[in-house]
């Protein structure tokens, strides 16, 4: 059995994997149009690793300055430009793909490409949400190396890469699109789905829908409460945007904008502080931390109920915070190293929700 | 400890935290501090610290998320205050963490020397104290030698500011005081102290504290106050010792500059006495010059007379201040309970220009009246070094109509003096001089100075009582006196026409 996704599921979908990227994983807007595109009327169905036995699934998605996708538009065979590079590379058919990551607009990718190239998708995923780095995919924290792996850009540059660790890959793929078009289409080796599953999140996408129905569920003027109980997770706060700091450190090679936003709860006037990087990464309520990565953090516009990415919010916006869980696949402790708050330098145990 | 412990408003004004800034939630008076404890690093926790700051040494970065966490880790453990490395603001949701959690924020360039600053004052009041004993008597002993630089040595030892005042208030040296403060210290201090009295606290509505210790010595009792804006125990408790040690030594200071008065008073008032004494010497006139006196020239005398006990030495620069005030150059010598004083023309002045002066030193008298119980006479223009001794003496016999004349304002003009003047005048003219002196032969050289007992009978209109009370001698040595006097004069005090001529006779000739 599988997921069917139809047109007017689209909407849901977007905003489902919008929520996953946790203020991050970049515009999922130009993709879901484009999506919906692609889809017309027809139907796209997610399927379960076990349903579809003896594929070799890549999994594929953008890497990149994803805003410069707003800039650079892709020209459409960049998907299929790297299916067949990283196919040829390994001599293996890719017969079905799957996302690396789950969050934002590579929740959608796969999506578009499958449409493209007539493959089956798999509903997992490497990350179950959105993260910033290529060592921070499950395969590459399970062991399983990440080359070879094959890059397309825009303007039809492809480069495939072996040999190399997830850092390696990570400097590699920097320079790459750094040099190019600042994004490029990112297509990992074809693997047996029963391995490329075991070592991967899965249902996320199936998981993102049903966020994004139950949000869609929402009445105009659900109250705070209300809408953390229907996403299934948890009120931080609802109130003013104090303050939105942004600032870049240089870290090693990969430097991303660091920054806090500070938002009072019209309630309690308790003080919400939210860590960014690319995305939402820790919250203090009255300086006490209380959600952190893996865990969701979403920033919900207060009137439209619309998520706010990390990029997007000002000072002045009314918003809700709310924490949902995380993919449980990051759960355990030796996993949780990768991707918790010291992963991004911040100095703080884990702050987990009760699983539910 | 907790009566040791210094509000954060006082730490914030006292000298050791001079660095200190606040960079979140200041309240008005802020929280008692009960002690300082260091932690070395933002993402430290620390223990249970009820009331004490909290010192952070390595916060490099004021907008870290770790501040925030640390405020609120702070707060829990009941800390008092956090003090931070740095001065830079805080970031927007530290400080409203801050003030949510009324938890005052504070920023040090050195947050080492804060630390150990408010452990000190917090824990070893007594090393405070002794540290600035020793550093007031280190440096009074390098001070200067006059008032104002121990002034400022014992302010820049308490790093307070330090005012040498009045027994009104008034500031003798050092930074002025407020008119509030004044007030208050006024009411607070006793108008005569002991020596040996402990140091006066006065504490003001604006929460500072005034330390005021007597300084007795030659003339008026003055108060070294210093000005705590704060109360930090332990300062407030060493700065009384502190101005106790510095106290002898202003008043050493003073004494000093009275003797210079002195002496300088005395040289002034032996060379007028020369000058009195008819033409001046050589070397009389060199002294003159020495001191800046214009002997040749005309001269209008003016003489001052004080009422009551008067400083007279000491109270000569307001003489001259206010002489100078009116943009008059005069000379101004002590005499007896009183000034005299002369201006200079080079040549003869007009009658307006007379009354125009006369104008003018009415004006120096209205200025002086605010301080002095003063009453002035002014004598006519007379040239030469002996005009001095004339329009002195016409000057002297103005004052002394001046003194009991309400109605012209204590003040007289001998160009105005009318018939009192003109009385006055004729008693010294050549008739009545020897009449006078052949009226009084029979008594003058008698025991007992009966010239003067007699002057003094008629002046206290017959009062025998009154008579011996001036003279400090008995009332029956008086009366044996003035029957004396009758007997040798012949005549009978009774008789109206035969007193009135003995009255005049009596104040016109000198007494020895």
């Amino acid at each position: 059995m599988g997921t069917v996704i139809q047109e007017h599921d689209l909407g849901a979908l977007v905003v489902g994997v919008t929520l996953l990227g946790s203020g991050g994983g970049g515009d999922t807007g130009a993709f879901g149009r484009m999506l919906r595109r692609r889809l017309g009327a027809g139907e796209l169905v997610l399927r379960d690793a076990a349903d579809v036995p003896g594929v070799s699934v890549s999994p594929i998605g953008v890497v990149g300055a994803t805003s410069v996708l707003m800039e650079k538009l892709p020209g459409g065979g960049e998907f299929d430009a790297a299916v067949r590079a990283v196919s040829r590379w390994t001599g293996t058919e890719v017969t079905g793909l799957m996302s690396l990551e789950a969050g934002g607009l590579n929740g959608l990718t796969p999506l578009i490409a499958a449409l493209d190239l007539g493959l089956p998708v798999v509903d997992a995923d490497l990350m179950g949400r959105a993260l910033p780095r290529l060592d921070q995919f499950s395969w590459a924290v399970a062991g399983r190396s990440l080359t070879p792996c094959a890059l397309s850009e825009p303007s039809g540059q492809v480069i495939v890469v072996d040999n190399v660790d997830a850092a390696g890959l990570e400097r590699a793929v920097r320079s790459f699109v750094a040099h190019t078009g600042g994004w490029a289409v990112l297509a990992l080796a074809p693997t047996p789905v029963e391995a490329a599953a075991a070592d991967a999140v899965q249902g996320s996408l199936t998981r993102a829908l049903a966020l994004g129905r139950a949000h869609a569920g929402l009445e105009p003027g659900a109250t705070p409460a209300v809408v953390a109980e229907s996403l299934g997770g948890r009120l931080l706060g609802t109130g003013r945007v104090e303050e939105v700091a942004r600032h870049l450190i240089g870290d090693g090679g990969a430097a991303f904008g660091r920054g806090s936003v500070c938002i009072v709860d019209a309630g309690s006037r308790a003080v919400i502080r939210i860590e960014t990087e690319n995305e939402y990464l820790l919250a203090l309520v009255d300086g006490i931390p209380v959600v952190t990565t893996p865990d969701l953090l979403c920033v919900l516009d207060r009137r439209t109920l619309q998520p706010i990415a990390v990029d997007a919010i000002r000072s002045g916006d009314e918003v809700l915070v709310l924490a949902l869980p995380g993919p449980a696949w990051w759960r355990r402790p030796d996993r949780l190293t990768h991707v918790g708050p010291q992963a991004f330098g911040l100095a703080c145990a884990p702050q987990l929700l009760e699983a539910s | 400890m907790r009566d040791l412990a210094p509000s954060l408003a006082a730490m914030l004004s006292s000298p050791g935290w001079t660095n200190v800034v606040v960079l979140g939630a200041a309240a008005d008076d802020g929280p008692r501090l009960t002690g300082s404890r260091v932690l070395l690093e933002v993402s430290s926790h620390p223990e249970s610290l009820d009331g004490q700051l909290l010192v952070v040494l390595l916060a490099d970065d004021h907008t870290d998320w770790r501040i925030d966490a640390l405020i609120s880790r702070a707060s829990a453990a009941g800390a008092g205050a956090l003090l931070l490395a740095g001065v830079e603001p805080l970031g927007r949701g530290a400080q409203l963490l801050a003030e949510r959690l009324q938890l005052p924020v504070l920023g040090c360039s050195d947050p080492l020397a804060a630390h150990e600053y408010l452990r000190r004052v917090t824990a070893e009041p007594e090393v405070v104290r002794s540290d600035l004993v020793l550093r007031a008597v280190a440096a009074l002993r390098r001070a200067g030698g006059d008032l104002t630089s121990v002034l400022r040595t014992t302010s820049d030892v308490l790093e307070r500011p330090v005012t040498l005042a009045g027994a009104d208030g008034g500031t003798l040296a050092g930074e002025p005081l407020e008119a509030g403060e004044r007030t208050a210290l006024v009411a607070e201090l006793p108008r005569v102290p002991v020596a040996w009295a402990a140091p006066y606290r006065v504490d003001l509505p604006s929460g500072a504290v005034m330390v005021a210790v007597a300084v007795v010595g030659v003339g008026p009792v003055c108060w070294l106050v210093a000005r705590l804006p704060g109360v930090v125990p332990a300062e407030v408790a060493a700065v009384p010792d502190v101005l106790s040690v510095v106290a002898p030594a202003v008043g050493e200071r003073l004494a000093l500059r009275r003797l210079e008065l002195e002496r300088d008073a005395r040289q002034r008032t032996s060379l007028l006495g020369e000058l009195l004494h008819g033409e001046p010497s050589e070397a009389t006139r060199r002294r003159a010059v020495d001191l800046g006196w214009q002997l040749d020239g005309w001269h209008t005398g003016i003489r001052i007379g004080a009422e009551g006990q008067v400083d007279v030495a000491g109270r000569r620069a307001d003489v001259v201040e206010a002489f100078d005030a009116e943009g008059l150059r005069a000379v101004v010598v002590e005499q007896g309970d009183g000034w005299s004083g002369w201006i200079t023309a080079v040549r003869e002045p007009t009658a307006t220009e007379v009354q125009q002066q006369a104008a003018v030193i009415r004006r120096v008298h209205r200025r002086l009246v605010q301080t002095v119980d003063a009453y002035v006479g002014v004598g006519r223009v007379q040239p030469g070094p002996s005009g001095i001794a004339t329009t002195l003496a016409e000057a002297g016999d103005a004052a002394g109509l001046a003194r009991g004349r309400a109605e012209t304002g204590r003040f007289l003009h001998v160009d105005r003096l009318g018939l009192a003047q003109l009385l006055l005048a004729w008693t010294r003219t050549d008739t009545f001089q020897p009449a006078a002196q052949a009226l009084l032969a029979p008594i003058k050289d008698q025991p007992g100075d009966l010239v003067t007992t007699l002057a003094v009978y008629l002046d206290t209109e017959s009062s025998l009582a009154e008579t011996a009370a001036v003279l400090g001698i008995h009332r029956n040595t008086a009366a044996a006196r003035i029957t004396k006097i009758q007997h040798l004069l012949g005549v009978d005090l009774t008789n109206p026409d035969e007193r009135l001529a003995l009255h005049l006779a009596a104040r016109t000739t000198p007494t020895e």
